[in-house]
């Protein structure tokens, strides 16, 4: 009963940064309805900016938890400007273009990687430890720093689903991803809503590299893992669907978990990419997408 | 035209002619030296530090008036390629030394599968490989341009696995994780052979992809088998780290094993408190007795470039430019085949102090691996202690 406990925890743990990663891609595909493979770069910005700001600012004698906090911000405002950037140079000219947006996204992929070599370097960042210590849930055990990870991805996908469903941005953004010209004839003006939820996405992907830089390691090529899980749980959840996302993170953290535990890693990941197959034949628009 | 004038017009010629002849005495050629190598990812610090030590003997080969074959001076130049420590881009940088570059000494790879796709070019373009790869495979009579510039499994992990089943009698139980590629496969082979003959039980021995970030559920079910020591392999250091602390958080104690560890930088970056007491068989240690000043000023030097310290990896990159070196004089030489046949019998100074030259007959059929020392040590109060060092005796 403890191993499921400590499983089911660990699940959602690992689950909760998928989430705060696919909730991004799914938002851009809804309202602007084009992958953006450059997403995994924005969520690595963000955390190598945090593991480069911690040290230095604790370096000079700021306590951590305050650097911390400094540093995030930082990384999210790094990785926001990116994306503006990325959109205004280009996503915005192909809006609705899967197949152009794929090139571009791709190609902006090529460019960042090396851009983030260039200037972090190759080598693993190590970010010290915020909150020492571990907690116990149930019997299952915790860093404090993993459930603080957990309570900021809870407290964020609420914050969205709140400010989807009750703000006029919110309700605009939804409008737009279930009929974009339904709601311009409604006088929702698209081109800037493709703009808020292209820079909320990536504020979403920034968050997500903020929070797991403590607790990961943290180098120039992490965005790429992430990216992969992200697109599966997109897939699995439903392209363009909020609840979709969160269903599809939490199901690849919990194969990925209980797979490498019953069996081994690299059984766990080919279940994964297992599951997509399956879920692409049985299911194309996904559990909870609308098509 | 006067006499004084001709007199002078030949002595102004005859120093012309003079300086341009010192001129040409001392200009050197260069040769070039590929090396495949990680550059970023959780490899980077083995590949930029190869890199630097490379660099570092090319720089004291040149200041000691470079490497002299047939009347001519020549230099090193290292080239560093980053093939990402996997196979796809390994061969791209493969292709790039041997097709763009036209390099005909490969002065260091890493990464076994790396290293094949490497090997299926230079053994037939005729050029000479070093490689760190651990795999038997890559050695032989049928690859004689290939050699190997550190200890592989088959010279660390005998006594290193020996040396810490007699430090540890009560451990019986083991779980083994390793990368899935070549790398990993080749050394839980021969780890879990001796592990066995040692009578210690093998549990577990699992793989994992290399890039994975997230290594909770691993040390979920590698703790959920109360193994008595874990062995994490070729594992990276930064992976292996993290793999310890998760460890150290469901609060498993136990005896750590990295076996392709390099040092405890790289570990204590991701595992913190939680790599004390880690046994490694591929770090050196320049605080001991036995660290000569100029180790321990090299070693400085790329501490302060790499934020770690050097290690047996990138050693093995220092290493190899002096046996070029040494059997390019002994053939005096330039052709890779030429030089390949002095290879075994150019003894030269390797950065470990010791006089080196080839072995390997009984293990590999050929004389291909580097007699370098193995040396045991293990992480204590946050530094490395040298626990033990064996100089292989084999043919």
């Amino acid at each position: 009963m403890q191993t499921a406990i400590q499983l089911i925890l660990t699940s959602l743990q690992i689950g909760a940064v998928y989430i705060l990663f696919s909730l991004g891609l799914t938002l851009v595909f809804g309202v602007m309805r084009i992958v953006n493979f450059a997403h995994g770069q924005l969520f690595a910005v963000s955390a190598l900016v945090v593991a480069t700001t911690v040290p230095w600012l604790a370096g000079w004698g700021l306590p951590i938890l305050p650097a911390y906090l400094f540093a995030v911000v930082a990384g999210v405002g790094v990785a926001v400007a990116l994306g503006l950037l990325m959109y205004v140079g280009g996503f915005r000219f192909f809006q609705r273009d899967l197949v152009g947006s794929f090139i571009l996204s791709i190609g902006l992929v090529l460019v960042l990687d090396g851009v983030l070599l260039k200037v972090f370097g190759g080598a693993v960042r190590p970010v010290p430890e915020i909150l020492p210590g571990t907690v116990s849930v149930l019997g299952a055990t915790i860093t404090n720093q993993r459930l603080a990870l957990c309570v900021a991805a809870m407290v964020i996908t609420g914050l969205l689903y709140l400010a989807l469903t009750r703000t006029k941005l919110g309700k605009a953004l939804r409008a737009v991803s279930i009929d974009h010209e339904a709601a311009m004839l409604q006088g929702v003006p698209y081109n800037a809503m493709a703009l808020a939820g292209f820079i909320i996405a990536a504020g979403l992907a920034a968050l997500a590299g903020a929070l797991i830089a403590p607790v990961t390691i943290v180098s120039p090529v992490i965005g790429a893992d992430y990216l992969v899980k992200g697109f599966i749980a997109v897939i699995v959840g439903g392209l363009g669907s909020v609840p979709g996302a969160i269903v599809g993170g939490l199901f690849v953290a919990a194969i990925e978990t209980f797979g490498s535990f019953y069996f081994d890693p690299s059984s766990a990941t080919i279940a994964i990419f297992l599951l997509v197959i399956a879920v692409l034949l049985v299911r194309p628009k996904g559990l909870l997408g609308h098509g | 035209m006067p006499l004084t004038i001709r007199v002078k017009s030949i002595a102004f010629g005859a120093s012309l002619s003079l300086l341009g002849a010192i001129g040409a005495a001392q200009a050197q050629e260069t040769i070039k030296l590929g090396l495949s190598v990680p550059l970023s990812g959780t490899g980077a610090t083995w590949g930029k530090g190869s890199e630097f030590m490379c660099k570092k003997a090319a720089q004291e080969i040149a200041q000691a008036g470079g490497v002299k074959v047939a009347g001519k001076a020549y230099n090193f130049e290292c080239l560093a390629y980053d093939n990402k420590y996997n196979a796809a881009e390994g061969t791209k940088v493969a292709q790039t030394l041997l097709n763009r570059e036209g390099v005909k000494f490969i002065g260091g790879s890493l990464g076994t599968a790396l290293v094949q796709a490497l090997q299926s070019l230079s053994e037939r373009r005729g050029v000479i490989l070093f490689t760190t790869a651990w795999g038997p495979s890559i050695k032989g009579p049928k690859f004689p341009l290939t050699f190997t510039q550190m200890n592989t499994p088959f010279e660390i992990l005998p006594p290193l696995i020996r040396f810490i089943h007699e430090e540890n009698p009560q451990a019986k139980s083991i779980v083994m994780l390793n990368p899935n590629d070549a790398t990993g496969r080749d050394t839980e082979a021969v780890a879990k052979k001796v592990w066995s003959e040692t009578g210690v039980k093998v549990l577990s021995s699992d793989f994992y992809e290399r890039g994975t970030t997230e290594f909770q559920p691993m040390a979920a079910r590698i703790a959920s088998l109360k193994p008595d020591i874990v062995d994490l392999g070729a594992m990276p250091p930064a992976d292996a780290g993290a793999v310890l602390k998760e460890l150290d958080v469901l609060g498993w104690k136990g005896v750590k094993v990295v076996e392709v560890g390099t040092g405890i930088d790289g570990l204590k970056a991701t595992g913190g408190n939680a790599i004390e007491g880690v046994y490694m068989g591929a770090a050196v240690t320049f605080d001991g007795p036995t660290a000569t000043e100029r180790q321990k000023a090299v070693n400085a030097e790329a501490r302060t470039l790499l934020g770690e310290s050097i290690n047996a990896i990138q050693i093995g990159f220092y290493d190899s430019v002096y046996a070029l070196k040494a059997a390019m004089e002994k053939a005096q030489s330039i052709d890779p085949k030429a030089v390949a046949a002095a290879l075994p019998d150019a003894a030269f100074t390797s950065f470990y102090g010791d006089k080196v030259d080839f072995y390997g007959v009984d293990t590999y059929g050929s004389r291909q691996q580097m007699r370098l020392p193995v040396i045991i040590t293990q992480a204590r109060d946050g530094k490395l202690v040298e626990k033990s060092r064996v100089v292989p005796s084999a043919k």
